[in-house]
């Protein structure tokens, strides 16, 4: 059968079903090409680099760099902490945007302005301000240099505004009269916020859990002072790549951050998916 | 007596949005609380309903004291302007959810809905989302979702007031059918007054957070207690030191009634059937006159004629206040 029986038998103009119909036009083409061209130059290029980098030397090699005991020692740290920190967050974070958005009090403002502040610091300044208040030295009494509680610390620390950030605007918009008419339906104020506010803010605490995760995970500025960098103990992912890579063995870096890509990746989807159920339980 | 509402006190700031009001609202009737924006009706409907607190008085529902109640616990249906659906939930959800609170039998609730959402005329609906709906349908599915918690009072804040003036009138239509079906206490807020005439069993007029007046319709709209309640309930003119309605003025091209003033007219518009005249009197008002099309034609009224005005037989008039809206 040739292409052109084919086109008699089945019209050639008839828009497939499946999956959206393409709206592009010249204009929009291009758009499409500029941003094409960008992402892949800043992003997807860099990232399969690495990829090839890290598969270079084989498949046993990238096995054996990651289940080497000090990078799966360091991967495991970090992942969990990061996990951690951003269970945290999932829960301090729509609490202080609660507060932030809900309640009048004095100096609210200042406390608008503090909370960006972990965001705007340069790591190693907060890393310094971590190390001054809960190093050797601590002022509180309170010494976790060269523990994992560093770590988890400094995560914590960098990672604050992610969450309320994302919250507080959606949390701005939602509509008091839902939660008046829930109320005057007999709901508790736990059940309208279970059944009518969480559902609407489940995409941007699921977005700000991502970003929080997504950090953590880079993070090395603001640990290096305060973690000590102990194998087997405080060492972290990017600590570890630094090393390999001042070692020249870029491969063992490559295949790190190879691990790190495949996790965040999971990560994101996984958040996707679970802020998918929650925004659709009623 | 279903709602009484006795010495209450609202104030935000300070701004006095209720001064010692005292309200009884019937069992069973179709209540409106009518008045200007800002005259704190909307106030009063969300201290009944639990959602704002008075800084004094008391809100006995049902012979029950309900001031220190939370809304939760009001047992009232509470339908807002805006229709405050859950948006994230189907039509048949959003109805069900009262019910779910209460932890009413999966079947129940779910016979109950489908009842409910046939009342409304939504079932064909049952399972879209409030985004697909129009706001007319919207603000039924709202009325359906207060209603499924049997309350034992339905208020409704303005509830056609985000509509437009073709739905707007088909719901309160059928709002007043609806009424007449289920007889629930209902009281509705509205600054429309062709809508609380047209809808309500009983009016209470509300201006600047006092009572003005409790009445029918008819009572309000023939015996106004001021000059407010006059005004607000139709057009209004001045004439001889009292507040009448403009179609309540006798015209004449000669002064054949006793008591009847000259007058000079000063402008002639006509809109349809009716002939709206501005007329400047010896006294020196400026009277607002109506009369219909074939009595101005057979006056050969025309502007500069001059005419006499008597207040009509009968006439509902009002001595006529220093502060005339």
């Amino acid at each position: 059968m040739t292409s052109t029986e084919i086109a008699a038998v089945r019209p050639a103009r008839t828009p497939r079903r499946s999956g959206p119909r393409s709206t592009l036009t010249r204009s929009s083409g291009l758009g499409l090409g500029i941003a094409m061209i960008w992402f892949s130059a800043l992003v997807l290029i860099p990232l399969a680099a690495v990829v090839v980098t890290a598969v270079d030397g084989g498949w046993d090699v990238f096995w054996s760099t990651v289940t080497n005991g000090q990078t799966a020692a360091a991967i495991r740290l970090t992942v969990l902490t990061a996990v951690g920190v951003t269970a945290v967050n999932v829960v301090m974070g729509p609490l202080i945007a609660w507060v932030l958005v809900r309640d009048r009090f004095w100096g609210k403002s200042v406390l608008e302005v503090m909370i960006d502040i972990p965001f705007a610091l340069p790591t190693v300044v907060a890393g310094l301000v971590l190390l001054s208040l809960y190093g050797q030295d601590s002022p509180l009494g309170v010494d976790v240099a060269n523990t994992r509680m560093a770590v988890f610390l400094a995560f914590l620390f960098v990672t604050l505004p992610f969450v309320v950030r994302m919250v507080q605007p959606v949390l701005e918009e939602l509509d008091r009269d839902v939660e008046e008419a829930a109320a005057s339906l007999g709901a508790s104020r736990f059940t309208t916020f279970r059944r009518i506010v969480l559902p609407s803010l489940a995409p941007a605490i699921a977005a700000g859990a991502a970003l929080s995760f997504a950090r953590g995970v880079s993070e090395y500025g603001s640990l290096v002072l305060l973690s000590g960098n102990l194998p087997f103990k405080t060492e972290v992912t990017s600590v570890r790549i630094l090393s390999s890579i001042e070692n020249d063995n870029v491969p063992a870096a490559a295949a790190v951050a190879t691990v790190l890509l495949a996790i965040s990746l999971a990560v994101i989807v996984l958040l996707d998916v679970i802020q998918r159920r929650v925004a659709a339980r009623g | 007596m279903s709602i009484e509402v006795t010495g209450l006190n609202k104030k935000f700031g300070d701004f006095v949005a209720l001064d010692d009001v005292n309200v009884t609202i019937p069992t069973g009737q179709l209540t409106a609380l009518l008045g200007p924006s800002g005259g704190g009706k909307s106030t009063l409907l969300r201290i009944i309903a639990g959602l704002e607190k008075s800084d004094t008085g008391t809100v006995t529902i049902e012979g029950v004291d309900a001031t220190d109640l939370p809304a939760q616990k009001r047992n009232v249906g509470f339908v807002f302007q805006h229709y405050a659906v859950f948006k994230h939930m189907t039509v048949a959800k959003n109805v069900a959810f009262g019910l779910e609170i209460r932890k009413r039998p999966k079947d129940e609730i779910e016979h109950r809905v489908q009842e409910l959402l046939k009342l409304v005329h939504l079932s064909q609906f049952s399972h879209r989302l409030p985004s697909q709906l129009s706001g007319g349908q919207r603000q039924r599915m709202a009325l359906a979702r207060a209603l499924a918690v049997e309350p034992s009072v339905l208020l409704l804040d303005e509830p056609f007031g985000a509509l437009d003036a073709k739905v707007r009138k088909e719901l309160r239509d059928w709002l007043r059918r609806l009424h007449d079906d289920v007889h629930v206490t209902t009281v509705f807020v509205t600054h429309d007054q062709e809508e609380a005439l047209e809808v309500a069993d009983e009016i209470v007029v509300i201006n600047e957070g006092r009572v003005e007046q409790v009445g029918t319709p008819d009572q309000l709209y023939d015996e106004p207690a001021n000059d407010f309640v006059m005004s607000f309930l139709g057009e209004v003119t001045h004439f001889g030191g009292v507040s009448l309605r403009p179609h309540d003025i006798e015209l004449e091209t000669s002064p054949k009634l006793a008591g009847s003033v000259e007058g000079t007219v000063h402008r002639l518009v006509r809109i349809g059937f009716e002939v709206r005249l501005t007329v400047l009197t010896v006294d020196g008002d400026e009277v607002a006159v109506v009369v219909t099309r074939a009595h101005a034609r057979a006056l050969q009224l025309r502007e500069g004629s001059t005419v006499w005005l008597t207040p009509a037989a009968g006439a509902t008039v009002v001595p006529r206040m220093a502060a005339a809206v």
